[in-house]
């Protein structure tokens, strides 16, 4: 009597789980990743005077869900701290950060969030929001990732239009002075978050 | 009036050199230090800018007169006593060096800013240090310090040629302003 029973749960079980396996993938979330600080870069390519020039933030968090199967789970958010900008001058630095600009004092952080994300002919294209200075844009995100040894390394490029997030606007808006596109290179390192029971 | 100088005056090339390279410089050290005290600014960045394309200017003009002066033949002074003429020659050696110190200083100070370098929003020019806040200090010391210096010798040299030319009454100044006579002269050069 004994026997048959839980022969019968495990019976039930099974076909359950064989009813449910069709569907397994899009329950299993992707994967969870976070990048590697010391390698991984938030790099951005703008033009003073008819001069481009390379900056970066050094702080940025960032969370990425991806597997190619798993695209519904899939998405990319990231923190960046406006004050660790650095464009390799500190004069133009505490430009940058003030009111005419990123104005970090208000505005400390600027927010990434792609979702969406889905494959095409030339690799996965996200749907992204960028929130610098309280302002959102929306923009197509393709990206490249690759997996290396349990590691995975996301690269992007998008260009931006600075005054599309009210950075540099007014009389800054002279491209004479400073070029209206920029250019953000975007390169991650990503290490596995080890299991959703340890996010905090 | 020939474009080279003869022994009675320098000539058109040498003239033009020293008097546009006076009238740019008496724009620039002004403009120089009027701007740096300006508030964060399209209106500071562009007349930095402009500080900047002058200053390129006169640094191909120094590389130019130099060029002509290495080419050209130098005019002869008139009797004058030892000491005078060694403080005009020092004084020249001086004005030549810092007409190269004081744009180049400019230029690594710009440099380690890590700014553009642009000439009148036409052609961009290389960086030729890296950006450093220490060597920016010590650039922009030099700088100042050159340009100052430039206007002290500036005012000597000037001095010297009116001494020559009202109190001595010799044809030290008609070398480079040929128009006017030697006052010692009765009218003949």
């Amino acid at each position: 009597m004994n026997d048959s029973s839980s022969r019968r749960t495990a019976w039930r079980q099974f076909t359950l789980l064989a009813a449910l396996a069709p569907f397994a993938a899009s329950f299993a979330d992707a994967p969870a990743y976070v990048p590697a600080a010391a390698q991984s870069s938030l790099t951005f390519v703008g033009t003073q005077q008819g001069e481009k020039f390379t900056g970066r933030f050094k702080d940025f968090d960032a969370r990425v869900a991806y597997a190619p199967d798993q695209l519904a789970t899939s998405a990319i958010s990231a923190t960046i701290r406006i004050k660790s900008i650095d464009s390799n001058s500190p004069d133009r630095d505490s430009a940058l950060v003030g009111s005419d600009w990123f104005d970090a004092a208000k505005y400390p952080v600027a927010t990434f969030k792609a979702a969406g994300i889905r494959m095409t002919p030339t690799g996965p294209v996200g749907d992204a929001e960028l929130t610098i200075r309280a302002k959102t844009q929306k923009f197509a995100f393709p990206f490249t990732w690759k997996s290396e040894g349990g590691k995975a390394i996301l690269d992007a490029k998008v260009a931006l239009d600075r005054i599309e997030y009210g950075v540099g606007t007014g009389e800054w808006a002279d491209e004479g002075i400073a070029g209206h596109k920029v250019e953000v290179l975007v390169h991650l390192v990503l290490v596995p978050v080890p299991a959703p029971a340890a996010k905090h | 009036m020939g474009l080279r100088s003869t022994s009675f005056a320098w000539g058109a090339v040498a003239r033009l050199l020293h008097w546009t390279m006076l009238a740019l410089f008496l724009a620039i050290f002004p403009l120089g230090l009027y701007m740096a005290d300006l508030p964060l600014g399209v209106h500071k960045l562009r007349l930095y800018a402009l500080h900047k394309s002058i200053g390129l200017t006169l640094l191909a003009l120094a590389l130019l007169r130099f060029a002509w002066r290495l080419l050209d033949r130098r005019p002869e002074l008139p009797p004058m006593p030892a000491w005078q003429l060694g403080v005009a020659r020092l004084t020249h050696i001086l004005l030549y060096v810092l007409m190269f110190a004081v744009p180049v200083s400019g230029w690594m100070f710009n440099s380690a800013a890590g700014f553009p370098l642009q000439w009148f929003g036409l052609v961009n020019l290389p960086a030729i240090a890296h950006s450093s806040p220490s060597l920016k200090q010590l650039a922009h010391t030099l700088h100042e310090a050159g340009a100052w210096l430039l206007v002290a010798l500036a005012v000597l040299h000037a001095a010297g040629a009116l001494t020559h030319h009202f109190v001595s009454r010799d044809r030290t100044l008609t070398l480079m302003v040929p128009w006017l006579r030697a006052p010692g002269t009765g009218g003949k050069p």
